[in-house]
């Protein structure tokens, strides 16, 4: 078991890895191909070695038969030579040895080195008598078969016809000593011809044989070269009795690799193809299973959702034996509404949940069923639950079995309707409740059916049109209306309605439709249709109505669609209450109240009513418009209009009034300022009344009267009062400044007369007289002054002319150029020669004379006086302003005396107490004004306003 | 006959001739002495006390005059007055007919009484009885 499991796990694996697989596969198959191939290799490498060693031995063979051939010649050559070292019959043998071997051309016998003797004789002539062992190229050999006395071929070399020839030598002993050569040349030609060399296949194999050259020891080939030597591709064998060495030269060494490469293609193309076709394979499985696994989830799924259903559908469901009746399987929902548990249902059997009512209608359906008479079956029915309770269902039951088989099982398919009976049960008894309540309404109630006139409404094509539409065509087509009241049916009317129609019967009235929209209201039906096209459902309307016994009534009509009639109309209830009564009763009040609010709008006041708990305005009088230019809504609109436009002086000390005295609940009469539409600043006397309700204020009612003329009359007679007091005061001043300094002469004349009187000498009589003389001057002077100062005040003489200041300031300087200089005073002008007053030029040098010269005269002794003079406008008021940097004066001890007649401030010779006097007399004849600023030892600084 | 001393504060000159005149020939005082303002007299009354000589009985004092006036006068005397020793007789003497000069001199207790301009020898009579 675990080792199956541990290979599938294995396979599984296996599966899981398919590129895995593949290289494995393919990198098998490639080694697999490869070691055949080096196999192959190594075998055919060997055939062809063998080859080449078979080819090369029979050569070798073949020449080594020639070369002992040629010995033979030899031996037979050497037999012509006598014992005693003498050839016998040298060219005789010589022809015979020839004959014999076809590949020796020329026999050659040289004693003692020498070559004696030549057959054929014939072209080598030149031969004879050369020395070999004095020959360099044939010493060495020469010698070393000598030394061997061995047969030793050498060449191959040039022969005299030009072929190429090989000779071997042996040498002759005799007697054993050394007698000469006995030599056979064998063309070279026929020596490998005889090799056979010629039946190796020149495409594959080269023949070559080479000689270690006896002088350079460097090896020398006979044959043409075709192929380097250098490659390991060539087989050699040595020849004996000779210098040679054979070659068998492989032409195509690399033959073996261009079949060795096609091979290793094909496996390397076989194992793709076999790694390829395993993919194709592992695919193959993997969508397989892939397809296995899918189905799998789906049936799952499946399973799943058909329990899910099953469980937690709505509606219960039941899966019964047909014919114990017992439950196979029961969901959730069923055991619920039956309060039981499944097992508890699974032991129990459908019957003893069936109302007892109900069980013979079920199985007489079910015998039905099993008789084949019907496939399904519907059916309300009452069961009985756990705890004893009826449950309305509605169950469906659908066989299990097919046609004409034996019934098996079934299904029951149950809902729950016990709400919906019980709501029909209710809605039973609503239905009498309403009856009742109908009938016995106080208001007249009028159940009617208006569908046939929202069919007729809907044929003229008028439902949900605008309506203005509605209306037009309404107007235009009189017959259509009349048409309309003519549909309308009245299917009921409550008691109410016949007290107030007094029909003689119920029937009367029924049949008397006219009776809402009879010539009395002609207005009104149009816009009940109008409700029905744009489907209004609540309508108030109202009307006039003539009863049978000839009356006009007052009606509040309503008409409301009942829920659930909306679309067809066929139950409408239309209330009507008479309000005849309650009209003449409302018409007498608005007349009261009409004739109140014209007697208010006549009042010349603003009238007004505050509500005291929301804090606003609840009525304000038409007159608002008169006086503040706003309208009463503009008031009303906005909650803070009073207080905003309350004057902005009167604002803060109004309001708090206004809340001190609302805090008492008393009644108030007080005075403020508004500001009107126009800007207009509006005097009113604001006459309160708090209304209180348990010790509570719930409203302010009031009258705003415009006082705005008692206040500007008010005033006018306040600045008369003032400027009669203001004269009154000067009058009496001008009576105590008049009786001071006339009484202080008088008396000091009484006093010198006396004097005079009682004078005992005449020198001081005399003395008297001139004290006289001198109390009638300055009387005289008081006198003129005083006449000045009246003249001043009575304007006498006054002319106002447009003067230049600067002009005349220079005057003043000019007239007062002595003092200035005498004190060093320094004057600072700022006044622009273009600036022009008009004023009483007389006046005008008066004042600056007197300013300016006091300014002279009252200058501080420890320091250089300086006089500033400057000219400016200061609200609207042009101010000509003096100030000097002389004594001062304390104003807190003479200020209310400064300007008074012979007040002076210091013991100045020339202080006469007029001057200062005089000039605010002038300046106020000029409408003017004069101020001081003065700090003692710091200066002074006169203002002249000019107005 | 006591040696009585008299003080008149006033600023016009011819005043002061006068009742030169008329103190002398009364023969009632010892001395006189004149002041223009309140203030020479005030400055003449701090040299009395420095050098402790004797304070005048009598003061005639006009009421409007320059640099310090008659009711000045008597705002400083109530300052200096803890250092004066002497019974000094205080009498307003002016020409003002106005009321409220001669009430405030009512109101005033260390003035003795008001005087009418001309102040002629009855009256100086009446005020040293």
């Amino acid at each position: 078991m675990t080792v199956k499991n541990k290979i599938k796990k294995y396979i599984n694996w296996i599966l899981s890895k398919p590129k895995t697989i593949i290289y494995l596969v393919f990198i098998t198959l490639l080694f697999i191909v490869c070691s055949d191939i080096l196999e192959q290799y190594r075998i055919e490498k060997n055939r062809k070695h063998f080859e080449m060693n078979n080819t090369l031995e029979v050569i070798h063979k073949n020449i080594e038969q020639s070369l002992n051939n040629a010995y033979g010649s030899v031996l037979t050559l050497t037999l012509s030579i006598n014992d005693n070292g003498i050839p016998e019959n040298f060219d005789s043998i010589a022809k015979q040895v020839i004959s014999s071997d076809n590949s020796i051309a020329i026999v050659k016998l040289i004693p003692e080195g020498v070559i004696r003797h030549i057959y054929p004789l014939k072209g080598n002539e030149s031969e004879i008598g050369l020395n070999i062992l004095a020959s360099k190229v044939h010493q060495t050999a020469a010698l070393k078969s000598i030394k061997n006395r061995k047969i030793y071929f050498e060449g191959p070399f040039k022969l005299t016809g030009g072929e190429l020839g090989i000779a071997g030598r042996l040498p002759v002993y005799k007697k054993n000593k050394f007698w000469g050569f006995s030599v056979v040349v064998i063309q070279l030609e026929n020596l490998l011809k005889n090799s056979g060399i010629n039946s190796i296949d020149p495409s594959k194999y080269q023949f070559q044989f080479s000689r270690r050259n006896p002088i350079t020891s460097k090896e020398d080939f006979f044959l043409p070269m075709e192929e380097d030597l250098s490659k390991n591709n060539f087989i050699s064998t040595i020849i004996p009795y000779s210098n040679w060495t054979l070659y068998l030269i492989d032409k195509n060494p690399n033959s073996l690799y261009a079949s060795l490469i096609t091979d290793c293609l094909l496996g390397f193309v076989l194992a793709a193809l076999f790694g390829i076709l395993t993919i194709i394979i592992l695919k193959k499985t993997t969508e397989l299973k892939l397809l296995v696994n899918r189905q799998k989830t789906s049936l799952l799924k499946k399973e799943k959702k058909f329990k899910a259903i099953f469980d937690q559908a709505a509606v219960g469901i039941a899966y019964i034996d047909s014919y114990s009746g017992q439950f196979i399987e029961v969901n959730e929902k069923y055991c619920k509404l039956l309060e039981y548990s499944a097992e508890e249902l699974k032991q129990m059997g459908i019957q003893s949940i069936i109302h007892p009512a109900d069980l013979k209608k079920s199985l007489l359906h079910l015998e039905k069923l099993y008789n084949g008479e019907i496939r399904e079956y519907s059916m309300e029915k009452k069961y009985l639950s756990k705890s004893g309770n009826t449950i309305w269902v509605n169950i469906t039951v659908s066989p299990l079995w097919k046609v004409n088989e034996s019934p098996t099982n079934h299904i029951v398919i149950m809902e729950n309707i016990t709400k919906r009976k019980n709501i029909e049960k209710l809605a039973n008894h609503n239905e009498s409740r309403f009856k009742t309540l109908f009938d016995h309404s106080p208001v007249g109630l009028w159940e009617k059916d208006y569908s046939e006139v929202k069919k007729y409404l809907s044929d003229l094509n008028l439902i949900n049109k605008s309506p203005e539409e509605v209306t037009l065509f309404l107007k235009n087509n009189p017959g259509a209306l009349k048409k309309c009241l003519s549909l309308i049916k009245i299917i009921d009317v409550n008691n109410q309605c016949l007290i107030q129609y007094a029909p003689k019967t119920k029937s009367e009235l029924i049949e008397n439709i006219d009776i809402f929209f009879g010539k009395e209201s002609v207005f009104s039906f149009p816009k009940l249709l109008v409700a029905i096209c744009t489907g209004v459902h609540y309508l108030k309307l109202d009307i006039k109505i003539k009863n049978p016994k000839g009356e006009i009534r007052d009606m509040h009509l309503i008409y409301r669609t009942i829920n659930g009639y909306e679309d067809t109309l066929k139950r409408v209830i239309i209330t009507t209450d008479d309000i005849t009564e309650r009209k003449s009763a409302e018409k007498t009040i608005l007349n009261s109240q009409q004739k109140i609010e014209s007697l208010i709008n006549t009042i010349d006041g603003i009238v007004w009513e505050y509500d005291a708990e929301t804090l606003k305005f609840n009525f304000i009088s038409k007159k608002v418009e008169d006086i503040l230019g706003y309208s009463a809504e503009e008031w009303l609109g906005n909650p803070t209009f009073w207080e905003d436009h309350l004057h902005p002086e009167d604002k803060d000390i109004t309001l708090k009034y206004c809340a001190e005295q609302n805090n008492l609940n008393l009644n108030y009469d007080f005075e403020y300022r508004m500001i009107a539409k126009n800007g207009d600043t509006v005097w009113f006397r604001d006459i309160v009344n708090v209304i209180v309700e348990n010790d509570k204020a719930t409203s302010l009612r009031g009258i705003m009267i415009d006082i705005t003329k008692n206040k500007e009359i008010e005033k006018d007679l306040n600045d008369s009062f003032n400027l009669a007091s203001e004269q009154n005061k000067r009058l009496l001043n001008f009576s105590y400044i008049v009786s001071h300094n006339l009484r202080s002469h008088t008396s000091n004349i009484l006093s010198i007369v006396d004097l005079i009187e009682t004078s005992e000498s005449e020198e001081e009589k005399e003395e008297m007289i001139q004290l006289l003389k001198s109390v009638s001057d300055s009387l005289n002077e008081t006198m003129l002054n005083l006449n000045e100062v009246v003249n001043i005040q009575t304007n006498v003489g006054l002319v106002t002319e447009d003067v230049n200041l600067k002009q005349y300031l220079d005057n003043t300087l000019n007239v007062l150029s002595d003092q200035i200089e005498m004190k060093g005073v320094n004057v600072i002008s700022s006044i622009k020669k273009d600036i022009e007053v008009n004023y009483s030029p007389a006046y005008l040098e008066s004042i600056l004379y007197n300013l300016i010269s006091n300014a002279v005269r009252y200058s501080h002794s420890e320091r250089n006086p300086t006089i500033t003079i400057d000219y400016y406008v200061e609200k609207n008021m042009k101010v000509l302003q003096v100030s000097d940097n002389g004594i001062g004066i304390d104003l807190n001890k003479n200020g209310h005396k400064i300007f008074g007649m012979y007040k002076k401030f210091s013991n100045h010779k020339d202080s006469k107490g007029i001057g200062l006097f005089i000039t605010k007399n002038q300046i106020d004849a000029m409408g003017g004004n004069i101020t001081v600023e003065s700090e003692l030892n710091r200066g002074t600084t006169f203002k002249i306003y000019i107005a | 006959m006591k040696e009585r001393k008299i003080w008149i504060i006033d600023d016009d000159p011819i005043y002061q001739i006068i009742m030169k005149k008329v103190i002398n020939r009364s023969g009632l005082f010892s001395s006189v002495c004149t002041f223009p303002n309140g203030k020479e007299a005030i400055k003449s009354l701090k040299g009395i006390i420095q050098n402790d000589e004797i304070f005048p009985d009598i003061i005639l004092l006009d009421i409007e005059m320059p640099v310090l006036d008659g009711w000045g006068f008597m705002d400083e005397m109530a300052i200096l007055k803890s250092q004066i020793n002497a019974e000094m007789q205080i009498y307003i003497s002016s020409s003002s007919i106005a009321i409220e000069d001669m009430e405030r001199a009512k109101n005033n207790s260390d003035i003795l009484g008001y005087l009418s301009k001309p102040v002629n020898l009855e009256d100086l009579i009446n005020i040293i009885t």
